[in-house]
């Protein structure tokens, strides 16, 4: 029982982490309909400038500086780079941003070198919160899902209850309509692209301290923020957050399955032919945790491929 | 002019068929074929700073035959394809010796490769010296003649490993093996649970999961602690060591680890006070090697700007004991002939400050001596620039820590 209410907890706040990052990037695909693949690398510079300041300024100021200043790298990446290849379509913007991902990840390794860098939670975060049998559940960790909700909130009251979101969504829908309107699109799109961008170099500096501030977190991370954005519903921001959940549930509970397919086959008697054949049949569900949002984004598109919540196919 | 210009071409004709015979003198060409590009970079720009290192010494030795001995380098984008692909490369170049160390999935095709092509090429034959890629195929099923391991492997390692910790009475009864799913992973797990007896432990629950794709390993740390676990032993390296780490101390998990790679650089500092206790078996330990080794760490310091550790030591070994090799083979018309070079590499022994190293013949296995250290605040030399470091607890001599020959291991040898 202990280990399902910890397995629980792990995977739902590994979600919002999840979640964290993978707002902007639906964000900014539902408002540019671009994927942009240096999404990820906010978050590892999140990290990174986090892990600068804190010397300089604590670990509280220089999350939320950290955050600040992801923003404006990618206000400056929309406002110098994305702007001027727009006209030439997404499959340009697409291989801006993944041009931009290495350079961003070799300027780390220039200055930072190539192993992980000693970013740790701060001596006054690091305690347990409450302990279930022998195991103790660090606060940091509610501390990175409380953030994570909170974004969460936010956002939806930005989008949803203020007269920005309201600009927002209409040059999202709109463009031109809302632009005729007399709205400044161009600013539009600037902003949401730094929102989305400050948002992950939140999770970067808030995570990279409990997990590992390297220059791979990107390629680490990237992937599944892309697998969660499909099953989610392009440009959905609860399909994200669904999505983030469903992930970070099932990757957790599948570690403590020990059973293998020959299991399942055994309720039909036939454990002996399937422990004969080997491979896929005998295969620990718990060695394929990794593996399972991959399954997960396959089946997505195969039954639904607008994803969860998405709205445009 | 132009006269003046033919006369001159006439004149250099007789002058370049005088150097003939020397140029035909053809250098020793070494190829590094590591992953010097992407996410596990670090780990081969750690070998390649080792074989380096080496060989720039035997350079200054006099290198072989009177000429500096080649360094060619190649990326291979730390995958079997790449390395494959950059292999083809590197004969193309001409080399004579291939070095690689990251990863036994890379080590595995170089191996196979390096086989066919000897077997394609007879008089134009490769040798591979392996210096970290550690999976037992590549001394048992995947044997051959031209490649030789100059690092430890699963076997030898657990029992350093296993032997150590129980003279310290830390191992407890209880062992809990996870590693990583792939050739190297599943061989320590195998390991694990073959010295179940030589450590009077039980293996309570093995774990195989993806590799340095993990991010939360937290799920893990929970299973661990259900399972009652006195010691985890776990061959993980990168990032799958670093947050499980991490993920122990931060929930608080009582339990000793045994590891193979605590001192790739940035572990010790991420992992913090979590690592003291923790144990790990390697290859050199600069406490353990005395005035040699002390000499050895302040010569790497001097031209790298850092003490050697992780994996640069044993591929400074294993360089070395190819440069004594090499100087033993005479040169053929000015060239090395490297079946003859292999075959003194199995009688070549060297004496580094940890003790004796030679290699075995029947399977191309080094013989070494291996350090057993546990992560303390007492150690010599500190790690990441930590208060902490690895103290030695046990030294075992190349005989102590060997393994036997492999039985799948059939090695063809050329006449």
């Amino acid at each position: 029982m202990d280990t399902i209410v910890f397995a629980l907890l792990n995977g739902l706040i590994h979600g919002l982490l999840l979640f964290m990052v993978s707002a902007g990037l639906t964000l900014v695909f539902g408002m540019m309909g671009v994927l942009n693949f240096a999404h990820a690398s906010f978050y590892m510079l999140g990290a990174y400038f986090a892990y600068t300041l804190q010397g300089l300024v604590g670990f509280a100021a220089a999350v939320v500086l950290a955050a600040l200043l992801a923003g404006g790298v990618g206000v400056a990446v929309e406002r110098w780079f994305l702007r001027r290849v727009h006209h030439h379509g997404h499959a340009h913007e697409l291989l801006l941003t993944f041009g931009l991902s290495f350079i961003i990840a070799e300027t780390i390794k220039l200055f930072f070198g190539n192993h992980p860098v000693d970013y740790r939670v701060p001596k006054s975060l690091d305690f347990a919160a409450f302990a279930i049998g022998e195991l103790q559940y660090p606060f940091y960790r509610l501390l990175m899902g409380g953030v994570a909700l909170a974004m969460f909130v936010a956002l939806w009251l930005l989008l949803t209850r203020t007269r920005v979101g309201i600009v927002v969504r209409a040059a999202i829908y709109r463009p031109r309509m809302a632009e005729a309107l007399g709205h400044n699109v161009q600013f539009v799109f600037m902003g949401v692209f730094g929102v989305g961008a400050a948002l992950a170099g939140l999770a970067g500096a808030v995570a990279g301290a409990f997990y590992t501030t390297n220059p791979n977190m990107a390629l680490e991370i990237g992937v599944m923020v892309f697998v969660i954005v499909v099953v989610g519903g392009l440009g959905s921001l609860g399909g994200a957050m669904a999505a983030s959940l469903l992930i970070g549930v099932v990757t957790s509970l599948a570690v403590g399955v020990d059973r293998s397919a020959a299991d399942l086959l055994a309720l039909v008697g036939a454990r002996e032919w399937a422990q004969g054949i080997g491979g896929l049949l005998t295969l620990k569900v718990s060695s394929l945790a990794a593996t399972i949002p991959f399954a997960l984004m396959l089946l997505i598109l195969l039954v639904r491929p607008r994803g969860l919540m998405g709205e445009k196919n | 002019m132009r006269e003046s210009l033919r006369r001159l071409a006439l004149a250099a004709v007789p002058a370049l068929a005088a150097l003939a015979p020397t140029a035909q003198a053809a250098p020793v060409k070494i190829a590094i074929l590591e992953t010097l590009s992407g996410p596990q970079a670090s780990s081969g720009q750690a070998f390649r700073a080792g074989v380096r290192f080496a060989i720039d010494r035997m350079n200054a030795a006099g290198g072989w035959n009177g000429e500096p001995v080649q360094v060619l380098e190649y990326d291979n984008q730390g995958g079997p394809a790449g390395a494959s692909d950059k292999l083809k490369a590197a004969i193309a170049d001409g080399v004579h010796i291939v070095v690689q160390g990251a990863s036994s999935a890379i080590g595995g095709q170089i191996t196979e490769d390096v086989r066919k092509h000897n077997l394609r090429n007879p008089g134009r034959e490769i040798v591979y010296i392996n210096v970290g890629a550690e999976a037992m195929e590549l001394t048992g099923e995947k044997c051959n003649f031209h490649h030789f391991r100059f690092t430890a492997n699963a076997q030898v390692r657990t029992k350093a490993l296993v032997g150590a910790m129980k003279q310290a009475g830390t191992l407890g009864t209880k062992v809990y093996a996870i590693n990583q799913n792939y050739s190297w992973g599943q061989d320590m797990e195998r390991a694990i649970v073959d010295h179940a007896g030589f450590g009077g432990y039980t293996v309570v629950e093995k774990t195989l999961h993806d590799t340095n794709k993990i991010q939360d390993f937290a799920p893990y740390i929970s299973k661990i602690a259900a399972s009652g676990a006195d010691t985890v032993i776990t061959g993980n390296w990168s990032n799958d060591l670093l947050l499980m780490m991490k993920a122990s101390k931060a929930a608080g998990l009582k339990v000793r680890f045994g590891t193979v790679f605590l001192d790739q650089p940035g572990n010790v500092a991420n992992a913090g006070e979590t690592a003291i206790g923790h144990f790990i078996a390697h290859a050199f330990n600069p406490e353990a090697g005395g005035a040699d080794g002390a000499r050895f760490v302040d010569e790497f310091k001097a031209k790298t700007g850092h003490v050697p550790v992780f994996v640069e030591p044993q591929a400074v070994f294993g360089l070395e004991m190819v440069a004594a090799a090499l100087k033993a083979t005479r040169p053929v018309n000015g060239a090395l002939v490297v079946n003859q070079f292999a075959k003194a590499l199995e009688g070549t022994k060297l004496k580094t400050s940890m003790g004796d190293m030679s290699v075995r013949a029947a399977d191309h296995q080094v013989l070494m001596p291996m350090v057993v250290s546990v992560v303390t605040k007492d150690a010599k030399f500190k790690a990441d620039g930590t208060d902490m470091g690895f103290k030695p607890v046990k030294v075992l001599t190349a005989e102590e820590a060997a393994t036997p020959v492999q039985a799948s291991c059939k090695m063809q040898r050329p006449d």
